[in-house]
């Protein structure tokens, strides 16, 4: 198997563009921090100020929100706000800080949608290509069952979405080190979970934050994948999971403003930061409701794919 | 035939092999045996069913109905034991362009057990490739790339050899190279070697036994020898005047063929009736310049064959 992978990604890095969509990652990471180093510090906040005062301040009006609230959802946020101040008070955590690497490599998750980009084309061509370069009849005449070729190239594309995640955290830490330096002692990452406030290193959270953030380009670079080997077309592929996840997000949240079933559709649950950071997208959805639903998504789509892939005569 | 004496082993076996795409019938009730060490050739007209009986045979396409082993193993249920023992190119030998021609061998020996470096050398070496192996495939002529895709299929030392249409788009002395080359890998390795081709004189001149399938139906299997000279030959009379040659071979031999020939008439019959013929046409003053023996081509043959064989299928 490892060396099934070893030749998918042979095939990924001996070809110019690879390179070229690494590049352009880098540029891009570049530019955002060349920009926000130039345009945003001067609005950067006088971080010695008297903050435990204004938190006080914050938590006397969010109790009285509180106590006028009738609805769950906004309850719960309020109670989390309060509780994550008051742990700040006690703890001496202030709730800003100098704009620093890890603010830098945190705004950059943005740009996870443009290695998602790349990851999708890759996925896209890996199994399509070889039908059309007809390379696919050297390949499956080998003794090894079809199977283990699609996962070996199913694996392939995690790793290259792993490296591209990864290049982008990297580098943005490197940049945002250089640009904006490292605190002398970073600050923690609060938790609020179950009522209680936890402390969490910021690289952990970060790190965390990525992972979590890299959820939906990986479900749709399986579902490019999956059109890969059914349709054994990369521009089809590649055309309708960027199309999706472009607009899959917005017409799932206009969806979901009449109708109850929306929670049902893939890209209301890809985004898993909702129940850590935000309000869920529909009342009633819970963390495993869409952890559920996205190893169902999973399956189907990774079941599509290799039910055809074996099945398929080939006769390019 | 030239092979006598040698033990006769079967490695792949066809039974009853049928294939039906979308309810018609492509293939239908093929079946053959073919040998160690032998070359068995796979003839038949454009889309008679040649690449999708070897897409079977390699397990690229699913059998309808039937079996195909190889070694013993068969394609369907033990795919990978019976793939293990074959090397194949099936239509053209197409490579990654983008790596050079020995990346795509590495590619190859990855996914099978125990190829060495050297023995990618070596079969580079084999095939000719060594001063432009490194080069990209790309960059590479028909000729080349057809022999990259022997060194492909090679590096495992095969059992069974299928080559698909393997001299097309090769100039004569590559295709002149190619044949040597397949007939010395069967005599040196005793590999059974499957080609398919529709070029006739390429298939007298390389293989040992020759199928030949017309409309997904496998009309016949004969030693090439065989094949080409049947029970009796041809014989061409230089006789003048010729009318009253065949005039007078049809009053006293009328159950042998003739025919009027550029040269005089033809006739079928044994070598031992030939002596009787001569005597009759100088005993009636007829002039005799020559008498050659007229072999028949592969093509004659297929046609023949062929033609037979379509006109009582329409029957």
């Amino acid at each position: 198997m490892i060396n099934l992978i070893r030749n998918e990604l042979m095939k990924i890095f001996r070809r110019p563009g690879t390179y070229v969509m690494i590049a352009i990652l880098v540029v891009i990471v570049s530019v955002t921090g060349i920009f926000m180093k130039y345009n945003l510090v001067e609005d950067e906040p006088n971080v010695t100020e008297e903050w435990k005062p204004v938190l006080q301040q914050e938590n006397e009006a969010l109790k009285k929100q509180l106590e006028s609230s009738s609805i769950k959802l906004e309850q719960d946020y309020y109670k989390k706000q309060i509780a994550i101040n008051e742990y700040r008070i006690e703890n001496d955590i202030p709730f800003r800080e100098k704009y620093n690497a890890w603010s830098f490599v945190k705004d950059s998750s943005e740009l996870i949608l443009l290695a998602g980009l790349f990851t999708i084309v890759v996925s896209a061509g890996i199994v399509a290509s070889e039908f059309n370069w007809g390379t696919i009849k050297l390949l499956l005449i080998r003794p090894i069952n079809r199977s283990k070729i699609l996962l070996s190239k199913y694996l392939t594309v995690l790793l290259f979405a792993l490296l591209m995640v990864g290049i982008l955290f990297g580098f943005s830490a490197l940049l945002g080190a250089l640009l904006f330096g490292l605190p002398e002692q970073s600050l923690p990452y609060l938790n609020y979970f179950n009522g209680r406030v936890t402390e969490q290193h910021i690289v952990v959270y970060l790190i965390n934050y990525y992972g979590l953030g890299s959820i939906e380009m990986i479900m749709l670079s399986t579902m490019a994948f999956m059109i890969s080997s059914v349709f054994r077309n990369s521009s089809l592929a590649i055309g309708l999971s960027l199309f999706l996840m472009f607009t899959g997000g917005q017409f799932t949240a206009l969806l979901s403003m009449k109708f109850d079933w929306a929670k049902y559709i893939l890209f209301a649950n890809t985004n898993l930061m909702q129940y850590i950071e935000g309000t869920p997208l529909l009342e009633g959805m819970t963390m495993t409701f869409s952890v559920i639903m996205l190893i169902i998504y999973f399956v189907i789509f990774q079941f599509l794919a290799f039910y055809v892939f074996k099945k398929r005569d080939v006769a390019a | 035939m030239g092979r006598g004496g040698r033990f006769l082993e079967s490695i792949v076996v066809l039974k009853e092999v049928t294939k039906v795409i979308k309810g018609r019938t492509i293939i239908d009730n093929i079946s053959f045996e073919v040998n160690k060490g032998e070359v068995f050739g796979f003839l038949g007209p454009n889309g008679a069913g040649k690449t999708t009986t070897i897409r079977m045979i390699v397990g690229l396409m699913d059998i309808t109905s039937g079996d195909i082993t190889i070694g013993g193993n068969s394609i369907k249920t033990k795919f990978e034991e019976a793939v293990k023992h074959v090397g194949a190119i099936v239509e053209n030998p197409e490579m990654y362009k983008f790596l050079s021609g020995y990346q795509n061998l590495v590619h190859y020996a990855r996914m099978i057990k125990g190829i060495s470096k050297e023995k990618i050398d070596e079969t580079v070496k084999l095939v000719g490739l060594s001063d432009r192996i490194h080069d990209k495939v790309k960059t590479y002529s028909l000729g080349m790339r057809q022999r990259l895709g022997l060194a492909q299929c090679l590096l495992h030392d095969p059992k069974v050899l299928i080559l698909d249409e393997p001299t097309n788009g090769l100039d004569p002395a590559g295709i002149r190279e190619i044949r040597d080359y397949i007939r010395r890998l069967a005599r040196e390795r005793n590999m059974a070697v499957i080609v398919s081709s529709h070029i006739l004189s390429e298939m007298e001149m390389m293989c040992d036994r020759i199928g030949i399938i017309q409309n997904g139906r496998l009309i016949d299997v004969q030693l090439i020898q065989e094949f080409v000279h049947g029970t009796s030959a041809s014989y061409e009379f230089e006789v003048i005047p010729s009318e009253k040659a065949i005039t007078l071979l049809k009053t006293n031999f009328p159950k042998i063929p003739v025919t009027h020939s550029r040269n005089g008439i033809t006739m079928e019959l044994a070598k031992d009736e030939v002596p009787a013929m001569v005597k009759m046409f100088v005993e009636d003053d007829i002039q005799l310049f020559g008498i050659r023996e007229v072999s028949k081509t592969l093509e004659d043959r297929f046609l023949e064959v062929t033609a037979d064989k379509g006109a009582s299928d329409h029957d």
